[in-house]
């Protein structure tokens, strides 16, 4: 019920995004019945609620929904299977007794500090956006700059726009589509801004937000300074050379009132790190078992608190699969032990989970590092697969069959990505 | 007699996104080059013949937890229609509880069958109050 907390639960879900929301189902599917979301928003639906746009749930649904459509599916869902949804709250801490229980403190708007006793964690916190601290744009501070992500919270649930002339760095969906948003609303983009010499959003997302409106896409170009001093007033721009650096003298000043930054999410994890769990230094998230078992005990992790995904229907499909195996710990159900492990090879950035387990079927998630066109995807030497194209800003998922697993008697098994000539 | 000229669209079919080229002679398409596979030709096909979109924006809501219900087109408009069915949307206003799939406007931009509507429910059971709201309204 929302609202309720009860003092003793199976199963702790931390966010009510939509990786806690389907770890609240997974665990349910697994046979237990007492299950809490802790959310620290007023409402359940985590970034959903202002993606407005559609372009969510074609592989999960097979069709095409709004964010806060596909948010309600589940919220729908939540309601009437009865989980608790505590709305407003944070958990601070978690402790383990002698019995083994949990022990979750969770700082409430309306009840204060309780502890909450349970026998399984799902970690669903999310990711947050990089900022200017993080790529160090030199210039005065002047307001006007925000996260993209901000200013899509600011547009679409508070109904404010941020500014009259707006320039987008970082070509990545969110800075897309938010080009598209200000625009429909009467804000004029000057351009998005890009370092690599390629888009970060997705083709579809190029054409119908910012070809559609004449919006310049500009390439292998950054911002390098911010002019104004209340005020943002402009902002210079630079072509970049190999190593990333703006050539200074080939800029000119673009003036606006707005700067978007949409240059990359970090993995939320500051609970994660107080709790002394195990964090992968590539994907910013905890390191993770096939079950999807951090290193402490009974606590699991799923969703872009793991690692960012550029579609939700992952997200739902890995917390799914995380909340089961958290409900069957807290049924003191144990799986054997992982046995190999598996490791990232040539042009891999990372994969995931960290260790496999020859028993059951896996589903592994993986990024490459470069644009490859065609390529060659290896695991180990037990599967080959031809991919015609792969870039960074978009996951690559397999699935590994016990049979193929079933004579492999190493302790290590890599991925690579092997460039292939047309 | 017309002549030949080309146009260069973007096939947003699948992420590889294949250069196209589609040459026409008025209003006839003569020929479709680029695409890697046959999806790419259907894509060029629509874009030249009748090039559609769909969007979503908002319209402000009364009662709610939040200033804005997120509305959407029902199916895709002609391109050029986008701007129109904006100026008549911005005109709309909500009040709370409102239906998920609840039509706020018929007929968008004069496109018989298009309707806007909203894309989520707004009932109690969804939101909590939020004091914050109460202090600033």
């Amino acid at each position: 019920m929302f609202g309720r907390m009860s003092k003793s639960y199976d199963v702790v879900v931390v966010g009510g995004g939509p990786a806690g929301l389907a770890a609240a189902l997974g665990a349910l599917e697994s046979g237990i019945s007492r299950v809490l979301i802790v959310e620290r928003e007023p409402e359940a639906g985590g970034i959903l609620r202002q993606c407005i746009h559609s372009g969510f749930g074609l592989h999960h649904f097979k069709e095409e929904l709004t964010g806060p459509e596909y948010a309600e599916r589940f919220i729908t869902k939540v309601i009437d299977r009865d989980i608790d949804v505590v709305p407003q709250s944070y958990v601070t801490g978690l402790a383990v007794d002698s019995e083994g229980t949990r022990l979750v403190r969770v700082l409430s708007e309306r009840g204060g500090l309780s502890t909450i006793e349970c026998r399984s964690v799902v970690l669903a916190m999310g990711c947050r956006e990089r900022t200017r601290g993080a790529v160090r744009i030199p210039g005065s501070r002047p307001s006007g700059i925000c996260t993209a992500g901000l200013a899509q919270k600011l547009v679409n649930l508070d109904g404010y726009l941020p500014g009259e002339r707006a320039v987008i760095l970082g070509s990545g969906d969110i800075g897309l589509i938010m080009a598209r948003r200000l625009t429909l609303e009467g804000c004029k983009v000057e351009g998005v801004f890009e370092l690599m010499p390629y888009s970060n959003g997705l083709t579809r997302n190029v054409v119908q937000c910012l070809s559609d409106f004449d919006i310049p896409l500009h390439l292998s170009t950054t911002v390098a300074m911010i002019h104004g001093r209340d005020r943002l007033e402009a902002v210079t721009v630079a072509p970049v050379d190999e190593a990333g650096q703006p050539i200074l003298e080939k800029g000119w000043d673009v003036p606006c009132d707005t700067l978007l930054l949409s240059i990359g999410l970090i993995p939320e994890n500051e609970l994660s790190l107080n709790l002394g769990i195990e964090l992968d230094v590539v994907t910013g998230g905890p390191v993770v078992t096939s079950t999807m078992a951090t290193s402490l005990p009974g606590v699991f992790a799923c969703g872009n608190v793991l690692h960012v995904h550029d579609l939700v229907d992952f997200v739902t499909e890995e917390a799914l699969r995380a909340g089961r195996f958290a409900g069957e710990y807290a049924r003191h159900i144990r799986r054997p032990q992982d046995t190999i492990s598996l490791v990232p090879g040539q042009n891999v950035r990372y994969c995931l989970p960290h260790t496999l387990s020859p028993d059951r079927t896996h589903t592994i998630y993986l990024r490459t590092k470069k644009k490859l066109q065609p390529c060659l995807l290896k695991v180990g030497d037990l599967l080959e697969r031809k991919l015609r194209f792969v870039v960074p800003a978009e996951m690559i998922h397999l699935t590994i069959k016990p049979e193929l697993l079933e004579r492999f008697y190493e302790d290590r098994l890599q991925i690579d990505l092997i460039p292939l000539t047309e | 007699m017309t002549t030949r000229r080309v146009q260069n669209y973007v096939c947003t079919s699948c992420p590889i996104g294949c250069p196209l080229q589609l040459v026409h002679e008025g209003d006839e398409i003569v020929e479709i080059e680029g695409q890697e596979c046959n999806r790419g030709a259907k894509y060029a096909k629509q874009e030249f013949v009748d090039p559609r979109r769909t969007f979503a924006t908002t319209v402000p809501i009364e009662g709610a937890l939040y200033a804005r219900l997120p509305v959407k087109l029902s199916a895709p408009i002609p391109k050029h229609l986008m701007m129109a069915a904006m100026g008549e949307i911005r005109k709309l206003s909500a009040r709370a509880p409102v239906a998920l799939g609840q039509v706020m406007l018929r007929d968008v931009a004069g496109v018989a069958g298009v309707d806007v509507v909203a894309s989520r429910t707004i009932p109690r059971t969804l939101c909590a109050p939020d004091p914050r709201a109460e202090s600033r309204a």
